[in-house]
């Protein structure tokens, strides 16, 4: 197994608005939080919106949701392919938290949960080691995309930089 | 002095909804025109003669039976409809309607409908005419609010999930949008895209909706603080329990 990053001790947090948020505000309030210094890695979770009409006697006609757009964030285009309901993240500390906490009440004009809690995996599944085996970057552990393929690189590497 | 049913217990006005849907007793508040409806069904072309499955009854000579002759056919079975359906979906953020009471509504007020009711969505068959019958009144009524019960055929997801920012309930397959301060449908039931825009008026507002809901909910009426409700679902639930225990056996 690979190296986890539960020696870290990273702080996980998840935004959870009382809301679904439209593409426009889930952009800036990402953007918002990738200006932070401190901020490890970070997924959006919501329904999914699919391309084509999945089941009924309109089966594989073309949806062409809304919400199925094209964000920019940090300089780099990603596909949202849910409606964004929650953003879970690891960040370095506390200190952090608050600043996320801050970003959080000026960019979001719906009421929110804001907590602390362990949402993303900090050491390698079974799940993980079948799709990326053993010796694997220990910060991608947990960062999949349950219907996505790895070969689709759904996990996007926002500041490379930073990786050093 | 003549039976009134009284349909519902409680005080609440969540439990008075409950009556009103249930006895038919519903406001109108919007209006949709017979090809509107007929163009968001997705059974046929508006305009277009209903479809039959056998010839009218009139035609047909029936059987004697004193059952038939006791019981007036509805229209569509008059006339040999197919059998088609409508299907809604409700939201658990203070929508009109419920599954169960949509049923309720339907089965009382209607003849020769099959309501079929499950947790997230409700669908009734009937003849294509009474069918159109009922979706209609149940679409111009306080039963339907635009933004928080869609018609979905297939795909019915999103009535348990948080309202997107706009409050018109999540559909994956964006059959409904908000436009201006109307709601409008782009797509049949089922997702196919229809020829032009229809109109389902204008949304509820958060107040008038928690006003008009049949939902028991913690941030609107509990139901807890409905006594009388509280009282007969305690009988309900103790008679269902005991109806059938013999002690002396």
């Amino acid at each position: 197994m690979s190296d986890t990053l539960s020696d870290a001790n990273y702080v996980q947090l998840e935004i959870f608005p009382s809301r679904l948020l439209k593409p426009e505000t889930a952009q800036n309030l990402l953007r918002e939080i990738t200006d932070l210094e401190g901020i490890i890695r970070l997924f959006v979770h919501g329904p999914r919106l699919p391309q084509t009409v999945p089941y009924g006697p309109a089966t594989g006609l073309p949806v062409n949701h809304p919400g199925n757009t094209v964000i920019e964030v940090a300089g780099q285009a990603i596909e949202l392919a849910v409606y964004v309901g929650s953003i879970r993240m690891e960040v370095v500390d506390v200190d952090v938290k608050e600043q996320v906490r801050e970003v959080c009440e000026n960019v979001l004009s719906v009421p929110f949960e804001f907590r602390e809690g362990n949402f993303i995996p900090r050491r390698q599944t079974v799940s993980d080691y079948a799709k990326r085996g053993p010796g694997a970057d220990p910060m991608m552990i947990g960062m999949t995309d349950p219907k996505g393929k790895l070969k689709d690189q759904p996990v996007c590497i926002l500041k490379p930089d930073d990786m050093e | 002095m003549a039976y009134e049913p009284q349909y519902y217990p409680g005080a609440t006005s969540v439990a008075e909804n409950r009556r009103k849907h249930m006895s038919g007793k519903v406001e109108k508040i919007r209006d949709i025109s017979d090809d509107d409806l007929t163009l968001i069904l997705g059974h046929r072309a508006p305009g277009s003669d209903y479809p039959s499955t056998h010839p009218p009854l009139a035609e047909m000579g029936e059987p004697e039976c004193s059952v038939r002759e006791m019981v007036e056919p509805t229209p569509g079975a008059k006339a040999g409809d197919r059998v088609r359906y409508v299907q809604f979906v409700d939201s658990m953020y203070n929508a009109p309607s419920t599954p169960y009471f949509r049923s309720y509504a339907a089965a009382i007020n209607f003849r020769g409908v099959d309501p079929g009711t499950l947790s997230g969505r409700q669908v009734v068959e009937a003849r294509e005419r009474d069918m159109e019958e009922l979706a209609k009144f149940q679409m111009e009524t306080e039963m339907t609010c635009p933004a928080l019960a869609s018609l979905r055929g297939a795909t019915v997801h999103g009535h348990s999930l948080r309202l997107p920012e706009d409050g018109v309930m999540f559909d994956m397959l964006d059959r409904c949008r908000k436009e201006g301060d109307v709601i409008i449908m782009h797509k049949d039931q089922v997702g196919r895209p229809i020829d032009k825009k229809v109109n389902l008026g204008k949304p509820m507002s958060a107040e008038e909706a928690a006003k008009r809901t049949t939902i028991y909910r913690v941030d609107n009426v509990a139901f807890r603080d409905d006594a009388e409700v509280i009282e007969w679902v305690h009988r309900v639930f103790d008679k269902r329990t005991i109806y059938g225990f013999k002690p002396e056996n």
